[in-house]
């Protein structure tokens, strides 16, 4: 029985569900104390003076702190940088001037609680003087806009161009859109936090914080305190949910160190759904100035793109992803060897922007196959054919596409067959079926309508990631793996890869991960990498343990390693089960006390590490169509299908991928058709809440039709591809595109998410269809 | 999120209750807390002492007097909606219950709280309005009764005097086979409403139908659709008749403008929903 | 700041304590009793991670103050499994995949108790107006669906 591609139940549930999670707002230390953050209720202000004393003066308050106490350690650190990029770092607590409302100013820490902590918060004087905040991005480019940091606030132009630039120029029809995506949250249910703890005793810090990289926090610590790796633990315990909010070191991470050491008590900080719409990164921001030329069939002879990033007042640890990825994948599963793009990255008096599930692959999709209907209507030709004639076909990958960047190399499509993908979700939908019932509805006065959207999405993303597999002479079986689960079911696939190799269940590997000094080096898990990269490293870790269990065994058993069978927990010759060894005794006979080592097996103990640098990146692709009604009388979008056909390469588990789509696609209907942070023209956040800011519910998913192909990457012996975010990709672009199609009698365009009735009804206004 | 520090009461009479409320001008009622804790764990609030009716048993009877339902301020949105004989007196209630919020909001949130929060946005404080309802009103030194149409000042506010409570709210019973419907635009199932439309309908045979239209998240307050009920007025409710009346919905309407909706979205959809709201009453209606 | 004794069952233990006016329930819960099953993920009322039973009840521990539950009985996740047996709400949870980083969970399991204990058989439209409340940004709620009408086969 192989566990790899078995769709068993998840390891990690029975606890959670009794109750016996331990996120982190759930660990206590003794002597605890509790911290809060203060912070900036301007968008943009000169900060005059900080007053701590009224604060300090509270019996609670054991400690606090302001810029000019920590203005000497490096600020946020932007890891994918190019030289041209302006360095508008970001300082750990504001000093001189504030950028964003929600920059950390200062922190008190209290012998007490959270209660406590707001408390003494709220006593800190801060004296600010405001200066006007600029919110939109084609403003804050323009002369005369207030400049966040100085000069400019165009932080960024990245350029790219690959093939005839011109070829769009000399093309029989051209056509030009603008495709806005609108700033998303991510809100995990769970925010962040960390709880940190200072050990005179060994001088280390052990950080518990939920995060998606704890090795990434170790690292980032060591080098924002000037301290060295070793006197630092990063422990990442149950995390709530990550999806790029939590992929990088956070200035409160750094700052509760640099205040548990200075009080030499525990401090424990817990984000709040207030702070987290404000001091966690956001996402999406960007908008598409989108030119395609094509010929009288619908076949694109090039694209021309403007793409402007609204990034927010800071560089983050991943500000160029979206930029890049917007413009590096606009291209999608396409054959569009002419190409040129432009992507601004724009600083504004907002939350700074980091990479968020999906990351840059939505605009790319919304823009491409929105402007790609568009050519399908202006022609007169079904939207499937246009596409169909677009589509690169397999023989045609491995492609390079002409772009790449520092972090990630070249794009250099892998392997796919994007034609039948489509093939396959147009029937999934029931194509043709549904453009009769189209038809009949529209003489109704019902205005139903299908929109779709096709990707190809870079993942599995380097530089590395580790796997160690043990097996102890009791017989247990470990892997330490450097990815770090925030609800992925890593403890589930990862030993379910293992348990192929030694022939035991995956319930007889235990998985550790997510803290660094049980698990030495890491990476961490987002870009899809986990199964693929740290799934690999458990494969290459797994099979040379087996080798050595083999080597042992020969010489236990007598026999040739040609000959025996690894199976339930033993090993044994095959065809004479009687003739076998345990695990436990294999791994026994080469304990130190066991005295020599058998012949061929060089050192004491299996454990086997190993350490896996992908070639490159692997890239899926997926198919979404969605159908939706719209309602012409209110506005409002029904959401009635949504199908997925989705190419990850080969899967683990058919049940936890599943899940990932399913959460995927929720997450993408949310930015399709209900998501977005909003500031006033102040600066202000005009939603920072759960009642304002609106994810979807169970009532807003509509039926959801999944569909997998399996075209494996040759980048990785299992050959995974990454499942994480495609679900996520797909759906604004085309409930977008449904929307359109199903006003498409009245010319109307939805060029901006969120498609919310509001936006709804105004094009229909915009069109004639209702009076004002 | 934690709220500021206050003082806490959990008085077992209605007077002592009053008492309190007239001793301090910064306590405030906490009825079901479903509106009032967010406030203050966001630190909107600071009230100096919190007065708990929850003890207070004669607040959470459901009465009839002379063909109108009397239903404690701190009966919960929850046993409301579970009550059938309130549902059979009082069906529009019960239509509009199934809106609010959700059941884990109703089980804890009140009648009375609602009715006093006076969220423009909100079914109940509309249905008081649709019914021509009234509350009843106590203070430490009176008590008097304040008709729906008296009752909604503004945004959240109401003309309550300070120290006054609302002890019960009254609502006419409807005839039998009187059909409710509820309409509403909400991005979600329970947000706040968009627009809203309440319509109640009796029919009479081939005279005119005794129609009762209310529309909430219009404004600074729920409001009577007058215009178009005095057009039903004029004939028996044959389908144009309904168009023309629904047409009338916006007349009077001062919506805002927000980030959900202009000014102008609302009035439109004020008439969609009213005709929409019409239809369905008319056709349920025996 | 008022102090308040308050007696409280909690999963059928009884409790005395004495609390600030302004702890919350969910407060009391996670901090005064080590039941940290109970999430907090907003704050305001909207997220459910929090949901707890009060006299049987669902209700949000966030914004229900401890002293309003003094004489009350509450019940927790914690308070769900029958010894070391999950309970088939539970083991739907588990069998159906219904659940990805957990931290909605909580929430959920114990809506679904009410849920199942007044419809024993909840159609799609029950399981949807039950569980419209509670937000998870994981799973899309397919497999929380599919859980629920699992846990009513079984219960």
């Amino acid at each position: 029985m192989t566990s790899f591609g078995a769709a068993i139940k998840r390891k990690e549930d029975p606890r959670l569900l009794r109750g016996d999670g331990r996120y982190l707002a759930d660990l206590k230390l003794h002597g605890m104390t509790t911290a809060a953050v203060v912070r900036s209720p301007h968008a943009h202000a000169h900060v005059v003076r900080v007053d701590l004393s009224p604060a300090q003066a509270d019996p609670r308050c054991v400690d606090a702190i302001a810029g000019t106490d920590v203005a000497h350690l490096p600020h946020i650190l932007c890891i994918d940088a190019e030289e041209t990029t302006k360095p508008f770092t970001q300082p750990l607590l504001a000093v001189g001037k504030v950028r964003y409302v929600g920059e950390p100013v200062a922190i008190v820490v209290v012998d007490g609680d959270r209660y406590d902590a707001e408390d003494v918060a709220a006593l800190v004087e801060v004296e600010y003087d405001p200066l006007p905040a600029v919110v939109d991005a084609e403003a804050a480019a323009a002369d005369g806009a207030p400049i966040v940091h100085e000069e400019t606030n165009v932080c960024d132009v990245l350029h790219y161009a690959t093939g005839d630039v011109t070829a769009i120029d000399r093309a029989p029809h051209r056509l030009k859109r603008r495709f806005t995506t609108q700033r998303h949250a991510g809100t995990p249910i769970e925010t962040r936090g960390c709880l940190v703890e200072y050990d005179p005793r060994r001088d280390q810090l052990t950080v518990r914080t939920s995060t998606q990289t704890p090795h990434g926090v170790k690292r980032g610590l060591a080098y924002h305190l000037g301290v060295p790796q070793s006197s630092i633990r990063v422990i990442a315990p149950d995390v709530g949910g990550g999806f790029g909010t939590k992929l990088q070191i956070y200035q409160e991470e750094v700052l509760m160190c640099v205040l548990a050491r200075r009080i030499r008590r525990p401090v424990k900080w817990v984000e709040d759904r207030w702070e987290h719409f404000v001091a966690t990164t956001h996402g999406r921001e960007q908008f598409h100035e989108i030119e395609v030329g094509y010929d009288d069939d619908g076949v694109v002879v090039g694209v021309r793109d403007h793409a402007v990033t609204d990034t927010g007042a800071y560089l983050a640890r991943l500000t160029l992803v979206e930029p890049f990825i917007g413009v590096a994948m606009l291209r999608g599963p396409y054959r569009i060897p002419n190409f040129e793009a432009t992507s601004a990255i724009v600083m504004t008096n907002k939350t700074p922007m980091n990479p968020f599930r999906g990351v840059g692959h939505i605009q790319a999709a919304q823009a491409m196959d929105g402007i790609l209907d568009e050519v399908a209507r202006e022609r007169g030709l079904d939207p499937v054919a246009v596409r169909l004639r677009n589509m690169l076909r397999p023989d045609e990958l491995p492609l390079d596409i002409g772009v790449g960047n520092v972090l990630a190399g070249p794009v250099i499509y892998d392997s796919g067959d994007y034609a039948e993908g489509l093939r396959r979700a147009a029937a999934l939908v029931g194509y043709d079926a549904f453009r009769a019932e189209q038809e009949r509805a529209r003489a109704e006065g019902r205005y139903l309508g299908l929109g779709i959207a096709c990707y190809v999405e870079e993942t599995a993303l380097g530089p590395y990631e580790t796997g160690t597999v043990r097996v102890e002479p009791s017989g247990e079986i470990v892997l330490l793996t450097g990815a770090s689960s925030s609800g992925q079911g890593h403890a589930t696939v990862l030993a379910q890869i293992v348990a192929d190799e030694l022939g035991v269940a995956p319930d007889d590997v235990t998985v550790v991960h997510g803290d660094t000094d049980v698990v030495r080096d890491g990476v961490g898990t987002y870009a899809s990498r986990s199964a693929a990269i740290a799934g690999t490293a458990a494969r290459r870790a797994g099979q040379a343990a087996r080798r050595k269990v083999l080597t042992i065994a020969e010489h236990l058993l007598e026999a040739s390693a040609d000959d025996l069978v690894l199976a339930d927990g033993t090993v044994f010759v095959a065809g004479s089960r009687e003739r076998s060894v345990t695990l436990a005794e294999v791994a026994s006979a080469v304990s130190p006390f066991a005295g020599e080592l058998p012949p061929g097996v060089e050192t004491y103990g299996i454990e086997e590490a190993d350490v896996f640098v992908p070639p490159t990146n692997a890239f899926p692709y997926g198919i979404h169509i969605a159908t939706v009604e719209v309602d012409v009388e209110t506005g409002v979008v029904t959401l009635l299908t949504l199908v997925a056909v989705s190419d990850a390469g080969r899967l683990i588990n058919p049940l936890i991928v599943d899940g990932q789509y399913h959460g995927g696609i929720a997450l993408g209907i949310g930015g399709a058709l209900y998501e977005e942070i909003v500031y006033d023209e102040d600066g202000q956040p005009a939603n920072p809440n759960f009642m304002d800011y609106l994810l979807p519910g169970v009532d807003n998913i509509p039926e959801i039709r999944l569909e997998h192909l399996v075209t494996p990457t040759p980048h990785n012996p299992d050959g995974i591809k990454g499942c994480g975010e495609g679900g996520a990709i797909g759906p604004p672009a085309a409930i977008a595109n449904a929307v359109s199609d199903a006003l498409s009698p009245f010319g109307i365009v939805a060029t901006r998410t969120p498609v919310t009735p509001r936006r709804v009804y105004e094009l229909l206004v915009d069109a004639g269809v209702v009076s004002a | 999120m934690k709220p500021p520090p206050f003082d806490y009461a959990a008085p077992e009479t209605l007077d002592d209750a009053l008492a309190l409320l007239a001793g301090d001008e910064d306590a405030k009622v906490l009825a079901g807390g479903q509106s009032l804790l967010p406030l203050l764990n966001f630190r909107l609030a600071a009230p100096s002492l919190l007065v708990d009716l929850r003890r207070i048993a004669e607040l959470r009877a459901v009465g009839r007097v002379d063909g109108s339902v009397r239903i404690g301020a701190m009966v919960t949105q929850r046993a409301a909606e579970d009550d059938d004989a309130l549902a059979r007196d009082v069906p529009l209630l019960r239509e509009a219950l199934r809106f609010v919020a959700h059941p884990q909001i109703r089980s804890r949130g009140t009648v009375g709280g609602s009715v006093a929060h006076a969220d423009p946005a909100a079914e109940l404080p509309a249905v008081l309005v649709a019914l021509d309802g009234r509350v009843h009103v106590r203070s430490a030194q009176a008590q008097r009764t304040i008709a729906a149409a008296d009752l909604y000042r503004g945004f959240l506010t109401t003309s309550l005097e300070p120290g006054e409570v609302v002890t019960a709210v009254e609502l006419p019973a409807a005839r039998p086979g009187t059909a409710a419907v509820c309409v509403e635009v909400a991005q979600r199932a329970g947000d706040y409403a968009v627009c809203g439309a309440l319509v109640q309908a009796t029919r009479n045979g081939d005279a005119p139908a005794d129609v009762r239209v209310a529309l909430f998240g219009v404004g600074q307050r729920p409001v009577r659709a007058r215009s178009v009920e005095e057009r039903l007025a004029a004939g028996p409710p044959v389908p144009e008749l309904v168009r023309e009346a629904a047409e009338l919905a916006a007349d009077g309407l001062e919506p805002q403008t927000d980030r959900q909706a202009s000014a102008a979205y609302r009035r439109h959809l004020a008439r969609v929903l009213v005709r929409r709201g019409l239809e369905q009453a008319l056709e349920r209606a025996a | 700041m008022s102090l308040h004794t308050i007696s409280v069952t909690v999963n059928g233990r009884a409790h005395e304590a004495e609390v600030p006016a302004r702890l919350t329930l969910a407060d009391f819960l996670r901090e005064r009793l080590d039941l940290t099953a109970t999430h907090l993920g907003c704050e305001h009322g909207v997220c459910g991670a929090c949901t707890v039973l009060v006299d049987g009840a669902t209700a949000r521990s966030c914004i229900l103050l401890a002293v309003q539950v003094d004489g009350a009985a509450v019940t927790t996740l914690e308070g769900v499994a029958q010894g070391d047996e999950l309970h088939p709400v539970q083991q739907a949870f588990w069998d159906k995949h219904g659940m990805q980083c957990g931290f909605c969970t909580p929430g959920i399991v114990l809506s679904t108790l009410e849920l199942l204990e007044r419809r024993p058989q909840p159609s799609r439209e029950d399981i949807y107006r039950w569980l419209g409340g509670h937000l998870c940004r994981c799973t899309g709620y397919v497999k929380i669906v599919e859980a629920v009408e699992e846990a009513a086969r079984n219960t």
